[in-house]
């Protein structure tokens, strides 16, 4: 974890003549100031009066954020203006970035997607549900009658990885190793966009140099799990390339391993400060499963970027091409003048808005999956431990990054029943 | 879709709330009516092109709302996928 980033060891661009001085904004999407107190209450603090769509931080190689829900939808949506072209910050480390589809625009996009959906669609995704339930339940049976634990170590950090691993048939040994990975490309460490450059790419040479003698052993396999499923598809009547097989199982490791892992904790520190809100999830298994989108809006955990594809005036500013623009996911879910009182997880919210599944062409793929995870966590732990609490010395650590982490999550529950 | 659900048909499950996420709103519409809804986004296409039971007159109910124009509109709830 990027620990002690002292801020005057943080490098800074200087501001670019397209940059009027008024837009510039001191915010470091990897050392967020008040991030002692939360994750999505330090990105909060950019919501105050009279702020522009789009401001500037000279932190992270200097980039553009959208700070409101409309932008980032608007950003997300067009990839005629808003290239996909790199996606992750600071833009030395996103050009180190390989994994496939994800920094391609349309028409090229549009084959790999298909074949992603092809295995991650609904219908897909419900046929391992029992599998998904069986893996939930095991572990939550590990500690439920102990009467507490680390909910961030002991369930949300392996919960979904289990899954995944279990799905893409792999050994669970190489989670350890895959964690690192994940980690250099989602929190990259270093002071200077070239150090965190550095981190990315070993983290992305590591996972290509992972997949690549998997990919070899399951191509023209009959495997039912998802890479084989994956490096037998058609890419324009073709078989996919190998590098580009590569970049494709990467990015479903990626996927798999980091995100679902931290939302989990985020939403279970505010169940375990709600108990009003835990009674109404057991009130009603609907109730519960259609409380989970709220879930989703009030707790994003991502904040990748977008290209400005060719200069444009956008927001009474000019956007030069190539200029990136951070695309937090927090600031749509927690926009009050698409979610009033936002804070407030309202398990009965109508006209949910956010885009914490991204948008547009390049939506989260794995959303039925996450959805899934959340679900039967809810209804596996619920039976288990209906009620339960925040440890009195809880204090849990938060970063921030293209992926938002939290660790130490102490519960605690009665065991006499 | 909320007309739906708020009237206690829980087997449309809607499960996103109307952000077009889920699929779970999957109708049928009938063939004098899917002219006069509005026309599907990409998201919706997309959602609906990866469920095995895609008819001409299917739609995600989150994205029908109901004015006076579409009294008298029926929809069969699409089998689970």
């Amino acid at each position: 974890m990027a620990t002690n980033l002292e801020e005057s060891l943080r490098a800074k661009a200087s501001r670019p003549a397209n940059v009027p001085a008024d837009r510039v904004h001191e915010i470091d999407m990897y050392a967020l100031d008040g991030i002692d107190e939360g994750y999505h209450e330090a990105w909060k603090k950019v919501h105050r009066p009279g702020m522009p769509n789009l401001i500037w931080t000279p932190f992270t190689g200097g980039h553009w954020i959208a700070t409101n829900g409309e932008t980032v939808k608007e950003v997300y949506s067009d990839p005629s203006r808003f290239s996909s072209e790199v996606i992750f910050l600071p833009k030395e480390a996103g050009e180190k970035y390989q994994m496939v589809p994800t920094r391609m625009d349309p028409p090229e996009h549009t084959p790999y997607r298909k074949s992603l959906d092809k295995s991650l669609n609904l219908g897909r995704i419900r046929k391992v549900e029992a599998k998904v339930r069986e893996v939930a339940a095991g572990l939550i049976d590990n500690f439920a009658d102990k009467g507490e634990c680390d909910f961030a170590a002991e369930y949300a950090g392996v919960f979904p990885v289990h899954v995944f691993m279990a799905l893409a048939d792999l050994p669970l040994e190489d989670v350890p190793l895959l964690s690192v990975f994940a980690r250099q490309m989602t929190r990259p460490e270093g002071n200077t966009p070239e150090e965190m450059a550095a981190d990315l790419e070993a983290g992305n040479n590591g996972f290509y140099a992972y997949v690549d003698p998997i990919i070899r052993a399951r191509t023209g396999g009959s495997g039912e799990d998802l890479i084989t499923q994956m490096v037998n598809t058609e890419i324009n009547g073709k078989p996919i390339d190998h590098d580009k097989a590569q970049g494709l199982i990467s990015l479903l490791l990626l996927g798999g391993l980091d995100t679902v892992v931290n939302f989990l904790s985020f939403f279970m520190i505010h169940l375990a400060k709600h108990p009003d809100v835990v009674a109404e999830l057991r009130s009603d298994p609907l109730v519960l499963m259609r409380g989970v989108e709220e879930m989703f809006r009030r707790f994003p955990v991502v904040s990748e970027a977008r290209m400005v594809a060719k200069d444009i005036d956008y927001d009474g500013v000019t956007l030069k091409r190539g200029d990136m623009i951070l695309l937090p996911t927090a600031l749509h879910g927690l926009d009050e003048t698409l979610n009033p009182e936002p804070w407030k997880l309202d398990l009965s919210r109508r006209g949910i808005s956010h885009s914490t599944f991204g948008g547009g062409p390049h939506r989260c793929a794995g959303m039925h999956l996450a959805r899934m995870e959340v679900i039967v966590t809810l209804e596996e732990w619920l039976k288990r431990i209906p009620e339960f609490s925040l440890a009195p010395d809880a204090r849990p650590t938060y970063h921030s990054g293209i992926v938002a982490a939290v660790e130490n999550v102490p519960l605690v529950w009665s065991v006499d029943r | 879709m909320e007309a739906l659900r708020d009237s206690g048909i829980d087997e449309l499950l809607a499960l996103c709330g109307g952000c077009c996420s889920c699929a779970t709103c999957h109708v049928r519409v009938g063939a004098d009516f899917i002219d006069r809804l509005p026309a599907m986004s990409d998201d919706e296409d997309d959602l609906l092109d990866s469920s095995e039971h895609r008819t001409p007159e299917s739609r995600l109910s989150c994205q029908i709302v109901i004015s006076d124009e579409l009294a008298g509109l029926v929809v069969e709830i699409a089998p689970e996928d």
